[in-house]
Parts: C-alpha cells; structure tokens; sequence
C-alpha cells in the first residue's frame, strides 16, 4: 500500500515538473525587451498628439512587459498578440473600450500599428489610426 | 393471495365483532410516503403502550372502544404521524399512513464528491442536496429555476456560478459541470449547459459540489459539479403524474404592461418506475408550453427518458443496462429588451430568432461488482444536439459527442480504497456560426479514500488530462485535490479540501462569429485555458434532539483562478470583412479570487400534528480582480456580495403549506459597455438610467398551499413573486413578475 502511495506520488511529481515551458517568440522578444517611446500619433493622417485630442494619452513611454501588462503612454493596462502574432490588443481601464491594431513593422529600431475606430456620430467613416514608436 | 383472503376474512370477523358490542374498528395500511413501499412492524398506538404493529404488508386493525383520542403511527427512521380521532360507536374507519422518511440529514448517502457512495457527513468538501420532492413542492418544472432558488448558487440566464465562480459569459462556456447520472452533459458547441433537458422527473437527488471537482469531472467542473441522480424502481411500481397551468399576472410597472390575452403557462409530467424481476425500467415524459411574459420569449417543450438496467441471474454482481434522455424546443431565446419606459417586457425584434432545439443522449452501461471488494464499471454516452434558426440558418449548429469511461474500484484494505479511471470525450461539431471542429479530451483519474486513524478520512486524488483541438494536442495538464474529514464528536464534523481546476475553452469561446441585432461576436482562436483551484475548511453539525432532526453547515472558502475567460466589448478585428468594429469576445482577461462564509441548515420536526421542514441558508462573499502584485483591484462583474434564502414547509393532516423567502444584495459590476456613454443607449435603450435606479438588491417570495384529498391525490396552488418585486438579472433580463399557478398531482 504504501509502496503504492508513494509510487503515484512520485509519478505525479515528475509530470508537474515535466510540463514544457512556453518558448518566447521573435516578435514577442521583439516587443517586450525594448522601452518604446511614441513617434508619430496619427487619426486620419492627422496628428491627434496634442492637448485634448484623440491619440493624447498615448503619447510617451510604451512598455509591454513579458506577464500581459503594460504602459502605452498615459494607460496603464494589458496587452496580448492575436491572429498569429500579427495584431496587438491593448486593454486598460481609462480606454473606453480594448483597442486591436495591426502591426504593420516590428524590427529592433521601429513599431509602427495602424487600425481603424469606429466614429459614433458617423458610422459609415471610422478613424483610421496610424501609431509609431521608436526605442526609448 | 390466501393472505390477502385471511386479511379480508379476518376484517370481516372484526366488523360483525363490532357490530355487535359497538366498539370502534379501525383498520389500514402504513407505508413509505415517497415510494410506497409497505412498512412492516411500524407501530400504531393510542393510550399508554396500547395498540397494534403493522404485518408484512404494512396492514394493521385495532378494535377500540367509541372515545376521543390520538392515534400515533411510528416507525424507525421516519417522522412519526398523529391522528386525532372521535371515535363513535360502530364506526369502521379506514386510515391508511404514509410516514416520510426522517433519515438524519448528515447520514444521507451521495456519490457524486468521491464517485462512490458515501455518507454526507463524511465529505470533504461542501455538498448541498435537493431532494425529489423539491421540484413538486414548489411547482418548478425548469431545472434552472430550482439550481437558482439553492443557496450559494446564481444563475444569469442559464450561466451558473456556485459561490462567486462564474459571471456572465453572454450563454458561452460553464464553470459548471451537469451531470446526469454521473456522466457530463455539457453541449459540445457552446460548452454550455442545456438546462430544459435536464431531468426533474424520477429524480433520486440532486448533488451540487461546490468547489473545484476537476479531478474527479474534468474540464467545466472548475467552479463545481451538479449531478441530476435518477431514481431507481423501489419493491412496488409507482406511476406519478402531474398537470399545471397557470398564468403571469400585471407586472408592477403598468408601462410594461404590452398583451391583452394572459400570458398562460402549461405543464404536465407522467413518470413511472417498475420492477420486472430483476430488471429495472424507467420512464418518463414532460410537456411544457410557456407563451411567456415577455414578447417574442416563447417555449414549446418535450422532455422524455428511459431508465432500463437488469441484475444478470447468471454471473452474481452484473448488471447492465441503458439510459436515454431526449428532448425538443421551439423557443425563442431573450436576448435585448425593446426600451427601458415601455419596452421590457418586448423582446427588440431585431435579437427575436426562433429556435428548434433537439437533445438526446443514450447511455449503455455495465458494471461488474466481482467481490466485495472489487467494483469495475464501464459506462458510454451518445449525446447529440441540434439548433435549427429558421431565419438564421447560417447559425445552424450540430454537435455529436462520444463519451466513454471505465473506473476500478478497490478496496485495498479495511482502511483504503483506490478509484481508479481513465475518459475519452469526443466532440465533433458542424456549423456556419462556430466552422466545423473537432476535439478529443483523454484524461486518467485515481483517488484514494483512506480512514487514517479512526475518525479521520483523508482523500487524494490526481487527473491527468490532455484536449487536442483539430489535431492540435494541447500541454498534458496535471491536477490535484486532496482533503480531511475528522469526526469530532457523534455528530459532529470537521472538514478541509483544496482542488485544483481546469477548464479548456469551448468551441464558441474561440470560434463563434455572429451578429445578435447590434451585437457582434468575435472569434478568438487564441484563447488560453483557464485554471485555478479552491480550498475551504468547514464544520457539520448534526442534530436530533427528540423529534428535532437536522444539520447545518458552516463553511468558509476561498478560490482563485487566472485567465478567466469573459466576453469583454471592445474594437476587434473582422478576419471575414478585413475590417475593425465593435462587439464582444472572448478573453483570458481576469485573475480572480473569491473569498467568504456560507451558513446551510435543513431542520425537520414534529410538534402534535404539525410536520416542519426548514431549509435555507446565508453566503457572504468577496470577489475580486487581483493583479501581479497580489493587489486587489476591481469587484468581478456580476457577483453580488451577499444572498440568503429560507424553505419553510408546514404540514398539517391533508393540508401543507410552502413559503420560500430569497434575498439578494445588489450586482456590483457589469460590462461597460452598458453604463459607457458612447455605447450604452445603442446597445440596450433606457438601460442606463434603470440600472443607477434599480441595481439595489431585491427580497422575494414564493407561497405554495396544498391539500391532499387523498394519499394519492394531491391539489395545489402556487403564487411566485408574491409582493410582484421587479427584479433583473444580467442586463436587460427582468425576471418574472408574479404568476399563479395551480397543480394536480397524483402518485399511484
């Protein structure tokens, strides 16, 4: 009996430490080991950085840490990769809603995401949105 | 048959005796009010130490003298019953008894905590029962409606949270495991639970596990597990039936008011279970036509099932036999109200799709008990669903699901037993709205029951298990439980648990991809497992103090989970139109932790001629958001902090009476989507501005009275939502006002 105990603890031990561990990607590597900073911050390729306008919060440092969280200018909140690493979603409780973008170039010197937001008093012409960060 | 001329021959002598030296004869039957079953030896007395027991049948006569006296029928195990008499000269009254059984509440035996039987006071984890007679008492024909009216549980529109686990997942994905006879019924496309086709009728029990039981259930039973039990044919047939009707009054708010014919409800139920020598047969059908109170929320219903399992005469221990469930709706599911001013009660036609639903699952089983102490058991299940939308057909879905499972057990001393399993649950799923997919789920299980030293139970248990998704295997996932029972005193308990769970996401979480009216929903291919586990230490007290019999429970808890998946609004990607645009999707979005108290107590007593049951009990709860740093951040949405209900039944000769009590405290988040000023008044109209109003809480109440003209007929009318409270549940869901409803109801 006890051999019986202690052999089935001994397999269950073995199998918790057995689990393989996520291996990193490039882009993620990419994105969480630089401290970006905003570049250009477009809406409908107009700058939207200045004081009141659409894009203001997310001007400054942008950092996606390797746990989901992060801080995207003004916001602090989580991010997290979709459709096969090429969008990027970003959450945080001051944006209205999370915010998908598509990443249009992640290298070691630039991020470039572009998406498009729906404009409530005219919904047949969203925003499009044009964000670029270079290394801090 | 010579008896039976014997027991009629010597009615007869006592009858001319009577009429002879006008003395009282009284003469009957006494048996198991629930079955039927006669009770043999149960005593009838009158004065002091007088009277007479009841025969092999459960017949009994007495010859009395004409006076006024109290008639008393007892027997061992059951609730002693009173009858106050006058008695007149030459009278010959026939009294025929059924006791209801007065087990002790904590010595009730349950399967579903450890997947062998076992009494509830030796349980390791919180366990609450519904008995079989708890639907018919409160006139409940929908399962929902009675998991909902159980302490510690909630419901949002089907999705069930037992203490704070779930929210409002908008119908995709349960945390929650239904069982029917141990085996899972979860619908293999939107992994959720198909509650109309649930059993309510020849129902044994209903176990609800509350805490982590994915050791023992797998995915889905992260949060707990609700185990419908089937009874099975007692020594004498029984054939019981039921017809409701009844209809919903005027809701509180005149304005809501949108029919001029009443909105009538219909039910009706006939079930029967018999014994053929050693075969068992089972069967059962429910009809329920609801035009329900709302606009465009209608439901035609059919439910039928099939118990059948036979003891070989041949090889000793073999048994074998088959189970079908099945079931068909026509029904339109509510989704958006119309406006919050006079709309409510309209469901918004651009979210109304008709629904044909079909449900069946076919379970062949075999279990071979070799000894006493080996027991093999090898069990299937065929389960098939289908959703037709007429006007939709492009979310059409089928689902078939193959399931099998074999469990060892074996007692390996007088101390220990090992339970041992291993599962396959095969899904395939065929659908415009989801895609076609398929999923494979191989798990092994093994548990050990040890008595450790007397008095002490110790349990552990560990699950292997691996989902492999359109080929693709997901990581081999390891889970523990483990737990101790020590008996303090004659009756009372202390117990501890810690489970871990587990739960991969349902085809709808990562697939589905629709449009509800203004409402999108995404896809997300790339959502993860979600997992946690849950630990709790608690105290059981029985009681039977004289005619006092009972048990409460007092338990605190604690559970915490990471990636939980919810539906969160926001701008997504349409893959299809290769466009952004606004809707809802699945996400791994919150780490959570639910911390808290819950109190239970069932009391049962006899005072003269009153029978009393009290039920109920109380939950505090505190759900949370928590972050990296272990800092608690926000409420989980649709969690409420407290809740409490009380079940007072009242029996008095022919008449009963039922008064259910519910109170719930207010919902302390909701999606923003429903309070954000950009979005609110196009999602749900008027909703705003009710919610800051009446998002407080609500206190219900149910009354239930009967009268039995006879121990086999009975009559009852049931008022729900007595004092007409507007509640809601998730948004928009206003529940229902008062309605009536009258019920004949028979047992033969």
């Amino acid at each position: 009996m006890k051999k019986f105990i202690v052999s089935a603890l001994i397999i269950a031990v073995f199998i918790a430490f057995s689990c393989k561990k996520d291996e990193e990607s490039e882009r993620f590597t990419l994105l969480t080991s630089i401290s970006w900073f905003s570049d250009t911050l477009l809406a409908n390729g107009v700058d939207a950085s200045g004081p009141g306008q659409m894009l203001e919060k997310f001007k400054g440092e942008v950092i996606f840490n390797k746990d989901g969280s992060g801080t995207f200018g003004g916001y602090v909140g989580t991010w997290h990769f979709a459709y096969d690493e090429t969008k990027v979603v970003l959450a945080s409780d001051s944006l209205i809603m999370p915010l998908t973008t598509n990443i249009e170039e992640l290298t070691k010197t630039s991020l470039k995401v572009t998406t498009s937001f729906p404009n409530f008093s005219d919904p047949e012409n969203p925003t499009d949105i044009r964000m670029t960060f270079k290394p801090k | 048959m010579m008896r039976s001329i014997l027991t009629l021959f010597l009615v007869l002598i006592f009858l001319n005796a009577s009429a002879q030296d006008n003395s009282v004869f009284i003469y009957g039957r006494v048996f198991d009010a629930e079955n039927k079953t006669p009770l043999v030896g149960a005593n009838i007395i009158y004065g002091r130490n007088q009277g007479s027991i009841s025969d092999t049948k459960g017949n009994y006569s007495i010859n009395l003298s004409p006076s006024l006296l109290n008639l008393t029928f007892q027997y061992v195990g059951y609730v002693s019953e009173v009858k106050h008499l006058n008695l007149n000269s030459g009278d010959t009254i026939q009294l025929n008894i059924g006791l209801i059984p007065a087990v002790n509440e904590i010595d009730q035996i349950v399967i579903s905590a450890n997947k062998v039987e076992q009494k509830l006071s030796d349980l390791t984890v919180s366990m609450t029962l519904i008995k079989a007679y708890s639907p018919g008492n409160n006139h409940i024909s929908d399962p929902q409606e009675l998991i909902a009216k159980t302490p510690g549980i909630e419901v949002l529109d089907g999705q069930a949270s037992i203490r704070g686990g779930s929210g409002f997942s908008y119908g995709a994905g349960s945390r929650v495991m239904a069982l029917i006879d141990g085996l899972p019924v979860i619908a293999a496309d939107a992994g959720n639970i198909k509650w109309q086709f649930l059993p309510l009728e020849n129902l044994s029990q209903i176990e609800i596990i509350k805490g982590a039981s994915s050791v023992l259930y797998g995915s889905s039973a992260l949060n707990g597990v609700i185990n419908f039990r089937t009874a099975e044919a007692g020594i004498e047939p029984r054939t019981k039936f039921f017809v409701e009707s009844g209809f919903f009054d005027q809701p509180s708010n005149k304005d809501w008011k949108w029919w001029d014919t009443p909105r009538v409800f219909t039910n009706a139920s006939l079930s029967h279970l018999q014994k053929f020598g050693n075969t068992d047969l089972g069967i059962a059908a429910t009809f329920a036509f609801d035009n329900g109170y709302r606009k465009l929320n209608d439901e035609k219903l059919g439910r039928f099932s099939l118990r059948l399992s036979h003891k070989s005469e041949k090889l000793e221990g073999l048994k074998y036999g088959l189970n079908l469930n099945s079931g068909m709706t026509q029904k339109i599911d509510f989704v958006l109200w119309e406006n919050a001013i006079t709309g409510a009660l309209k469901h918004s036609e651009s979210t109304a799709t008709k629904l044909n639903g079909t449900f069946y699952a076919i379970d062949p089983f075999i279990s071979f008990r070799r000894n006493k102490n080996t027991n093999h058991d090898l069990r299937m299940r065929l389960q098939a669903t289908s959703n037709r939308f007429p006007d939709d057909e492009q979310t059409n879905s089928d689902a078939i699901t193959y399931y099998t499972e074999y469990q060892l057990q074996h007692k390996l001393s007088h101390f220990a037993t090992m339970n041992i399993g291993f599962s396959e649950n095969y899904s395939e799923v065929l659908s415009n709205f989801y895609g076609d997919h398929q999923t494979l789920n191989l798990a092994g299980f093994s548990q050990f029951d040890m008595e450790v030293k007397k008095n002490v139970k110790l349990v552990a248990g560990v699950r292997l298990e691996q989902n492999i998704q359109d080929g693709n295997p997901d990581e081999l996932v390891p889970i523990f439980r483990t737990g101790i029972n020590y008996k303090l005193a004659g009756y009372t308990f202390l117990r501890a648990s810690f489970g871990q769970g587990y739960r991969y996401p349902s085809i709808a979480e990562k697939f589905a991809s629709t449009r509800l009216g203004t409402v999108k929903i995404y896809p997300n291919p790339d959502i993860q497992p979600e997992s946690g586990w849950n630990s709790e230490i608690g105290i059981k007290q029985g009681l039977m103090i004289g005619s006092l019999n009972g048990m409460i429970d007092l338990a605190a808890f604690y559970s915490q989970n990471k990636n939980m998946i919810e539906y969160v609004f926001g701008q997504y990607y349409d893959p299809v139109s290769d466009s952004y645009d606004l809707g809802f999707q699945a996400w791994n979005s919150e780490n959570s932790r639910v911390y808290g108290t819950e109190f239970e107590f069932q009391l049962n007593q006899s005072i003269g001629m009153f029978t009393n049951s009290f039920r109920g009990g109380y939950m505090f709860m505190y759900p949370v958001e928590y972050k990296k740093d272990d800092s608690e951040t926000e409420f989980l949405k649709y969690r409420r902090k407290h809740s409490a209900n009380l079940e007072w039944i009242i029996r008095l000769g022919k008449f009963d009476m039922g008064l259910n009590l519910y109170a719930k405290s207010k919902i302390m988040k909701i999606d923003k989507v429903f309070l954000g000023e950009l979005t609110r008044e196009d999602i749900m109209p008027g909703f705003y501005d009710y919610w800051l109003v009446n998002n407080k809480g609500y206190f219900l109440s149910d009354l239930v009275l009967g009268f039995r003209k006879s121990e086999q007929w009975k009559v009852s009318l049931a008022v729900k939502n007595l004092f007409n409270t507007e509640y809601m549940g998730r948004p928009g869901d206003v529940l229902p006002h008062r309605n009536i409803s009258l019920r004949l109801s028979g047992i033969f």
